[in-house]
């Protein structure tokens, strides 16, 4: 997914050795930016069919 | 490093690199056909793929690497495409870039100049650039950087032809040197003069990334070196120490500014079509003269008219004052009451802080249509990449106050959540600005539904808005204006690459808000509930009543009534549940104008909920965390009282 700050392409789920604030129980849904900081919201897997749909353009375009 | 390859063969290499989406893997679609392998990297998940192309009766290995921003890698995908551009010795490096995006690009086709890889580039989606009236003269590019330069629209297979033809042709020993200021020029020499072994890249690429601090090249340069590592190491910490700046912002600028020049006269904008909209937009939001009165109006259309009185006034009417009020609340007391015998029992589902009139209440039909109409308007603006260009905007501000426009992201987050924002602080460069940043977070920024709350109710006494934000505003100011004066630190640059300016993306959009209520709803709910039971048993104990006496003379002296105290007990459990407890007394009628102000003012600028104060402790430890506390608490009663003698005073809102 695209950072929303910085507009860079980062991993859709949260890295391993990500550090946590700890303040949401059941577990951290954000994933910090590596190039920015930013913290995007981590797409839960019932929407994630909505965000996996791309126009013909995106495909052509992507790597 | 190792050489890894795991289809050896004799064929000359072709390797792909260039950032996500740019048509990299359609390129190697088009080059490879349909015979190609993919396999994790080793020891790593990234996968890389690899096939193999004809051209005029050779064959090649071609190889499509992960996106890649920068030589000097940040993400597991970038090292591994370093890797592979450092170990595979290849005939023809294709740095592959989005002609819509030239000027962000090319920087790194200068580092793979640079470190002396036989590099081609193809400027892809030129079909698109074309749409939107720019001209690319390839031609010029490809004269000013002494390398080929393909213009390309893979998606429609143009270019194709002159990419095999360039591939065939190619002749690497031609290369163009960029030179940068005469200091950087010196220091680069200074550090590439140490380098005596063999190694697969450019000395003076290695000499810039060891002045970058890349932990990967210095550890090989180590190996290579052996002994005469110390000379290296001395080199680059002298260069480092005389000349006290970010060096990885100054070769960043540098790069930037001989891209300038290298495509002076490359771009043009078709006459009759001019500077697109979107561009002309993009450089409205950075100008200060057009900028800020674009960010009133983001802040008075998306803040105040739809998320203080769409949200926080409409739709919590609705729920709250219709719904739970009138029906769900009466419902579950009266429930309560003929089922429930205990009255302890009784308190705590249905009393005053019961669990459902007071948790559920305030989470479902204050708090909840709140964040969702705060979250809709960030999401949106968030899509349409306008925060890095709001980071540009206030960094001659933020300067003043000891922070630049980096500190924009702690601040743009902590409107959602301080606890997460004071977590990213760290992402400032130095100790001086996560102090500063932290202070200013825990003072003067509410969070999404403290600020929604209040938009809410002070929208509905006139110039009662107006006197709140020209406080917190002015308490943000003086206070980062002190700060910067008293910590000591050093004082870094601010330098950011801007995404496109877009329309926002409806799909987008709306996965971002539902993921951010889903986010908020989980975090608030069992907190909220855990309040109540803690308010409810501080209640039976009398503990709940000792701390609001506690607290009486200062509400007194604010000229509140002693019971806000309890909102302020309720605001330390989390902001919001403070806030929501402000929006009771509003709606019970107990507050007046200037007692409405003074409290907002005093409960927004008033300490961290108890989440953002433990994660102060972790960040900063426990004696900056406790002297933010301190400070934090006496500004906010101090500021109180002050406006609370201001306004009785002046006469404003009596």
């Amino acid at each position: 997914m695209k950072c929303g700050f910085c507009g860079r392409e980062i991993p859709d789920r949260p890295a391993e050795d990500q550090e946590r604030c700890g303040a949401c129980p059941g577990g951290c849904r954000k994933v910090h930016c590596p190039y920015c900081g930013y913290a995007n919201p981590v797409v839960p897997e019932f929407l994630k069919r909505f965000s996996r749909r791309k126009t013909d353009r995106d495909h052509e375009d992507e790597e | 490093m190792s050489s890894v390859n795991d289809h050896p063969t004799g064929d000359p290499k072709i390797v792909l690199v260039g950032n996500p989406n740019v048509g990299k893997s359609v390129l190697f679609n088009a080059l490879t056909g349909a015979y190609t392998t993919v396999s994790n990297y080793p020891g790593t998940s990234v996968e890389v793929s690899r096939g193999n192309c004809e051209i005029r009766g050779k064959r090649y290995q071609v190889l499509d690497t992960p996106g890649m921003y920068s030589l000097l890698p940040i993400t597991e995908e970038e090292r591994v495409a370093r890797e592979i551009l450092f170990t595979e010795n290849a005939h023809a490096v294709i740095h592959v870039i989005d002609a819509r995006n030239l000027e962000r690009m090319l920087p790194m086709t200068l580092q793979l100049v640079e470190a002396g890889l036989p590099v081609i580039l193809v400027v892809n989606i030129m079909d698109e650039a074309e749409r939107i009236g720019m001209t690319i003269d390839c031609s010029l590019l490809q004269e000013k950087l002494g390398l080929p330069v393909i213009g390309a629209a893979m998606a429609r297979k143009r270019g194709l032809k002159e990419i095999r033809d360039a591939l065939a042709d190619f002749d690497h020993r031609r290369r163009a040197l960029f030179g940068y200021a005469v200091d950087l020029e010196q220091d680069i020499l200074k550090v590439a003069s140490t380098l005596h072994g063999t190694y697969p890249l450019d000395r003076r690429s290695l000499a810039l990334l060891l002045l970058q601090k890349d932990e990967e090249v210095a550890e090989m340069v180590r190996q290579i070196e052996g002994e005469r590592f110390a000379e290296v190491e001395t080199a680059v910490k002298e260069v480092i120490f005389e000349r006290r700046v970010d060096l990885h912002l100054r070769i960043s600028l540098e790069r930037k500014r001989v891209c300038k020049g290298l495509l002076d006269g490359v771009i043009a904008q078709l006459e009759g079509q001019g500077v697109p909209f979107s561009e002309r937009l993009s450089a409205w939001t950075v100008n200060p003269w057009t900028g800020f009165p674009i960010l009133l109006l983001v802040l008075y259309f998306g803040l105040y008219q739809f998320v203080g009185h769409f949200g926080a006034g409409t739709v919590v009417d609705l729920l709250e004052g219709k719904l739970f009020e009138k029906y769900l609340n009466p419902w579950a007391i009266a429930l309560g009451q003929h089922y429930v015998p205990w009255v302890w029992l009784r308190e705590l589902l249905v009393g005053e802080y019961g669990i459902f009139t007071l948790a559920v209440r305030y989470a479902v039909a204050i708090i909840l249509p709140i964040v969702g109409t705060f979250f809709f308007a960030f999401s949106i603006i968030e899509d349409t990449g306008y925060f890095p260009r709001l980071a540009m905007l206030v960094d001659r501000i933020f300067k003043k106050i000891g922070l630049n426009g980096r500190a924009v992201i702690p601040m743009v987050l902590g409107f959602g959540c301080d606890t997460m924002a004071t977590m990213v602080t760290r992402t400032l460069e130095t100790v001086r600005e996560r102090i500063i940043a932290t202070v200013l977070l825990a003072l003067a920024i509410p969070c999404s539904a403290q600020l929604g709350v209040i938009l809410g109710l002070l929208s509905e006494v006139p110039g009662a808005l107006t006197v709140w934000s020209l406080c917190v505003a002015l308490i943000f100011l003086v206070i980062g204006f002190l700060a910067a004066r008293i910590v000591p630190g050093e004082r870094p640059m601010f330098y950011m690459e801007i995404p496109p300016l877009r329309l926002p993306q409806p799909r987008n959009v709306l996965i971002k808000t539902l993921t951010r209520m889903q986010w908020y709803f989980f975090e608030i709910v069992p907190l909220f509930l855990l309040a109540s039971v803690l308010l409810w048993a501080g209640k039976l104990s009398g503990a709940l009543n000792g701390l609001i006496e506690l607290l009486r003379p200062a509400m007194l002296a604010m000229g509140l009534p002693p019971d806000t105290a309890a909102v302020f007990v309720l605001g330390f459990f989390r902001r919001d549940f403070g806030a929501a407890g402000l929006y009771d007394m509003q709606s019970a009628g107990t507050l007046n104008g200037v007692q409405l102000t003074v409290a907002a003012v005093t409960l927004t600028l008033f300490v961290p909920c108890v989440a953002q104060f433990l994660m102060m402790k972790k960040e900063r430890g426990w004696a900056a965390s406790l002297g933010i506390f301190v400070f934090v608490t006496s500004v906010a009663f101090g500021c109180g009282w002050l406006l609370n003698q201001g306004l009785l005073w002046s006469g404003v809102l009596s």
